[in-house]
């Protein structure tokens, strides 16, 4: 059975692609260890992509859970140096509505000042001049350090940095045995999730950053971690709808963070305990829906008529702890453990817990217990060294493109600098076509899907839309997710391939809007069912086993 | 203003019968908000092209087959038969060729390469009996550099299955350097508004030289000419050595717009007024009649007629409209039969059945339709904004419009159910 890599033996072998796993890889190839990341799906395809993308202050967690609030704000801090190019600078506000207890908003400033996060009491006049958006009978309101973060972005990057540092990364691989000697793990076997093909990969250290799923993964290995399968469903809306986060200033509870990001704004979350087999398979209900959007509205009134793009369920891979059974009240804390010490297995650690506000701190934590098994004495850099596309010492920027046909970067290209950073350098435009738009909603263009595709570990539309945000805006893929499979097409050769890919991209995208299927949600569904089963007669090729590439 | 009919829609369905009307004599206005789903037209239109997932050969024996509430069962085989075979010619005093036979349907082929059952197809467009052996020989697949909208290779696959050769070219036409400058302008629509003739004839010449170097037997292409009427077309066909056939490309759809543009024109060429981007906000009723609609331009100035139609399509056009609780008719709040239950909308899947393309206005044998349970004398709908069929598992949208249409149309000149 021959290996992906040839002959190689790891130091380690990171299992999980979300932002957790995808820093730990890099934290590895950055500390000179000899790294392979794999992934069975696509990255972000678990809970990385599937949350608020809010750049935590840790204010929420501020009265509630002081070390969560605390890991917050330092990582809030670092990523702003680090990942720049994944981070807006939004700020944040605590208000308080009249339903509210005004004196939640004494503690709440208390607990934010000893956890070292600055939070300002504003006078509710000025709260709304700072966010026009927000509930105009607000009787309280507190300025925190909040932002926003883009965690496919985010992820993607640290993927990049550590390839740079040697890391071989394998996407659609998943890990179904261990290669063990008596008590320690030598290795992996994966199946590849497109072909089903079997691989053996083998390293001195496996490292279990699987979120929700390293419950599995642990079972896999022999040992037992048991998490806490927390389902927190998101709205997402047409247009950014607010330009400063608004949070509820009350103990945590449904929909109380509005969240503004790129060209759309998100409300959530609800939390209900869900059964570990049911965390592959996700849906909204009409009931969170509506929790949601009433909850929603009370922050932001013109929630009211705006449109919904989408819904969408992540998991939370809490650690189990106590019987709490709405698992809201469980620290975020992290979790890493050494199988060694815990259950007596070598060559096993399980990163766990925390959240994707504090996955660099996870990674380290990671990657110190790895160093420190495996003998290394490295330094963990992670904290001081930007990301790729976030260096700040390269000069870059409009007036350094020096490409002969552009006069002045187009919005297409402007937008991709926006998502790439100084990574969008690379982006190629050789010809006139380059620059035709795939995407007219998020403005993506040929260029950059052929970027994306040739460097971002893409092979189908789904893993596209990950690296670019192509079909995310308000047409959700209609008319651009056509044209990019006539792109990808020319890479795989495989038109049959590509079509079905095609049909289930199209499919995804209709899954998370058919929860919020009313007003120009359910119009522009119509459409899409027009164009593509109507117009095309794509559903002749549709068929259930697809979905395995939609993830 | 007073008229004999005011038809709420100028699409497909609202133009038809307003022609119609207005040939008989009548003085006749359509409101219309400007948005046709024609613009997203396949090139073809469909009578029934689907019956549980199987394609239907001839659409007027299974027509026979539809349950009781289906808009074909009320017009019963017989009208249907009648008045499809007026629909060709009709669209021909508009300048809009169409081919096929209601007896039989034929199969287009799709922008991906599957084969769709199909009744009538626009000049030019490929189309075939059938699909599983196809006249084509040889096939050249030609398209324009930096066009996006058309796919080459899946209409290779297409056509490979059925075991025909396909050799695939792309070429640069000189005419369209400065719409290639522009991201946004290539675009099926805007590179039919420049073609102008010496740029089709460029074409032509590119497309032989294809033909010569491949030995191909026939040219395939995308519908990117003939915005405006079908000289292009014609012009391509008759300078291309081999058959040219052209395939509908993403929207917008060219042959749509240029059908819904000529049958607008040949409305108000007959004298008909087709008030364009202006908006039906209310009716007054009394006594079971709709007296006068106002319009949102013409403001306190309300249209009066003996009878109106309504055909604003579905949801797409927002004929029909949805809120979290409801789904409902928008302009009047015509009774609508739809599910109260959110959840019953739709399927998880968007290939699956979706329950919500079949919610439309309540209405009666001769198409009447209903306010808080009392019929409207001289109200009638047409079209996709009628309840009771699935046009897109059916496929039968384009007919179950052009069939109610011309069937309250002619209703309405006969006096049936209503005034004179």
């Amino acid at each position: 059975m021959d290996n992906k890599f040839g002959k190689k033996h790891y130091d380690v072998i990171v299992i999980g692609g979300g932002a957790t796993g995808a820093g730990t890889a890099r934290d590895c190839a950055m500390r000179g260890l000899k790294t392979l990341l794999v992934e069975r799906f696509d990255f972000t395809a678990g809970a990385t992509g599937r949350n608020h993308g809010l750049l935590h202050s840790g204010a929420r967690y501020a009265v509630t859970d002081q070390e969560s609030a605390t890991e917050c704000i330092k990582e809030n801090m670092i990523l702003r140096r680090i990942a720049r190019h994944c981070v807006e600078d939004t700020g944040g506000l605590f208000v308080t509505l009249p339903e509210d207890d005004l004196d939640y908003q004494k503690k709440f400033v208390e607990a934010c000042m000893k956890a070292g996060i600055s939070a300002e009491v504003l006078d509710p006049k000025e709260a709304l001049l700072i966010e026009p958006a927000v509930n105009k009978d607000i009787i309280g309101a507190v300025r925190v350090p909040d932002g926003a973060i883009d965690p496919f972005r985010l992820t993607v990057a640290n993927v990049v940095s550590a390839r740079r540092d040697g890391a071989d990364v394998l996407t659609y691989h998943e890990v179904v045995a261990f290669e063990r000697e008596q008590n320690r793990l030598t290795g992996v076997r994966l199946r590849d999730t497109r072909t089903g093909e079997e691989t053996v990969e083998h390293a001195d250290l496996m490292i279990n950053a699987g979120g929700i799923w390293g419950h599995h993964i642990a079972e896999l290995a022999g040992v037992k971690v048991n998490m806490f399968p927390a389902k927190g469903a998101l709205l997402i809306f047409g247009h950014r709808v607010n330009d400063v986060v608004i949070n509820r200033c009350r103990k945590p509870a449904d929909a109380d963070i509005l969240v503004p990001g790129d060209t759309i704004s998100l409300i959530g979350t609800t939390s209900t305990r869900l059964p570990y087999d049911q965390i592959d398979n996700m849906e909204v209900t009409p009931e969170e829906v509506d929790i949601l959007l009433r909850e929603g509205i009370k922050i932001a009134p013109s929630l009211a008529y705006t449109r919904i793009l989408r819904a969408y369920a992540g998991v939370r891979p809490l650690v189990a702890a106590d019987n709490d059974p709405s698992g809201r009240t469980i620290s975020r804390g992290i979790v890493c453990l050494d199988h060694a010490t815990r259950d007596g297995l070598d060559g096993f650690i399980t990163i766990t817990g925390g959240k994707l506000m504090t996955y660099r701190l996870m990674a380290e934590w990671a990657t110190d217990l790895a160093c420190k098994k495996l003998g290394r004495t490295a330094k963990c850099q992670t904290a001081e060294t930007p990301l790729p596309g976030s260096e700040l010492d390269k000069s870059y920027g409009p007036e350094d493109h020096k490409k002969s046909h552009i006069i002045e970067l187009s919005t297409d290209q402007k937008a991709a600098e926006g998502r790439h950073g100084s990574l969008s350098e690379q982006i190629e435009y050789k010809t006139e076509d380059d620059e035709a738009l795939v995407c007219e909603c998020e403005q993506v263009s040929v260029g950059e899907i052929k970027y994306a595709i040739e460097h971002l570990h893409v092979g189908n539309l789904i893993n596209l839309r990950r690296r670019t945000r192509m079909g995310m805006g308000t047409c959700q893929g209609e008319l651009c997710a056509c044209r990019a499979a006539g792109i990808l097409v020319n890479y795989n050769k495989c038109a049959e391939r590509t079509l079905r890919d095609l049909s289930s991209f199209i499919n995804e995208r209709w899954k998370g809007m058919y929860p919020v299927s009313w007003g120009e949600t359910l119009v522009e569904g119509q459409f899409m069912s027009w164009l593509y089963e109507g117009v095309c007669g794509i559903d002749q090729l549709a068929r259930p086993e697809d979905l395995i590439d939609a993830k | 203003m007073k008229y004999d009919t005011i038809i709420i829609g100028g699409g497909m369905s609202g133009l038809v019968a307003g022609i119609r009307l207005r040939k008989a004599g009548q003085k006749v206005a359509i409101v219309s908000a400007g948005q046709s789903a024609l613009h997203f037209n396949s090139g073809s239109m469909s009578l029934l092209g689907h019956e549980q997932g199987r394609d239907v050969a001839n659409p007027l024996v299974a027509i026979e087959r539809l349950h009781p509430g289906h808009p074909y069962s009320k017009l019963g085989a017989e009208t249907i038969r009648k008045y499809a075979s007026e629909v060709a010619p009709l669209f021909a005093e508009a300048g809009v060729t169409l081919k096929g036979s209601a007896e039989r349907n034929h199969y287009r082929l799709t922008p991906i390469g599957m084969f769709k059952p199909a009744w009538l197809t626009l000049e030019g467009y490929a189309s075939v009996d059938d699909p599983k052996s196809l006249p084509w020989g040889k096939v050249l697949v030609v398209n324009v550099a930096g066009f996006v909208d058309f796919y080459p290779q899946f209409i290779e696959l297409g056509l490979s299955k059925a075991g025909l050769e396909c050799v695939s070219r792309t070429f640069i036409l000189p005419g369209l350097e400065t719409l290639r400058k522009s991201a946004t302008e290539m675009r099926a629509t805007n590179i039919a508004r420049v073609l102008k003739d010496e740029v089709v004839l460029e074409m032509a010449s590119q497309i032989n030289s294809y033909l010569k170097e491949t030995g191909s037997d026939t040219v395939l292409m995308p519908a990117i000419l003939g915005l405006y009427d079908e000289n292009p077309i014609r012009l391509l066909r008759s300078k291309v050595v081999k058959p040219i056939h052209l395939v509908s490309t993403m929207p917008m759809s060219v042959g749509g717009m240029r059908a819904q543009m000529s049958l607008c024109k040949y409305f108000q060429k007959l004298g008909g007024t087709y008030l364009i981007g202006d908006k039906v906000t209310a009716g007054r009723f009394e006594d079971g009649s709709l007296k006068a609609v106002s319009t949102q331009n013409l403001g306190d100035m309300p249209l009066e007629a003996d009878n109106f139609i309504l055909a604003t399509g579905s949801f797409f056009s927002h004929g029909l409209e949805a809120n979290p609780t409801s789904i409902y008719e928008p302009i009047f709040g015509l009774d609508v039969e739809a599910s109260e239950h959110r959840p019953e909308w739709c399927d998880m899947d968007i290939y699956k059945k979706q329950n919500y393309m079949q919610y439309g206005v309540v209405n009666d044998d001769d198409f009447h339709v209903f306010l808080q349970g009392r019929r409207i004398d001289n109200l009638r709908a047409v079209g996709a904004v009628l309840s009771g069929c699935n046009s897109m598992k059916e496929e039968s949208g384009g007919g179950v419009s052009l069939m109610t249409s011309l069937k309250v149309a002619d209703d309405i000149l006969n006096g049936k159910g209503g005034k004179k």
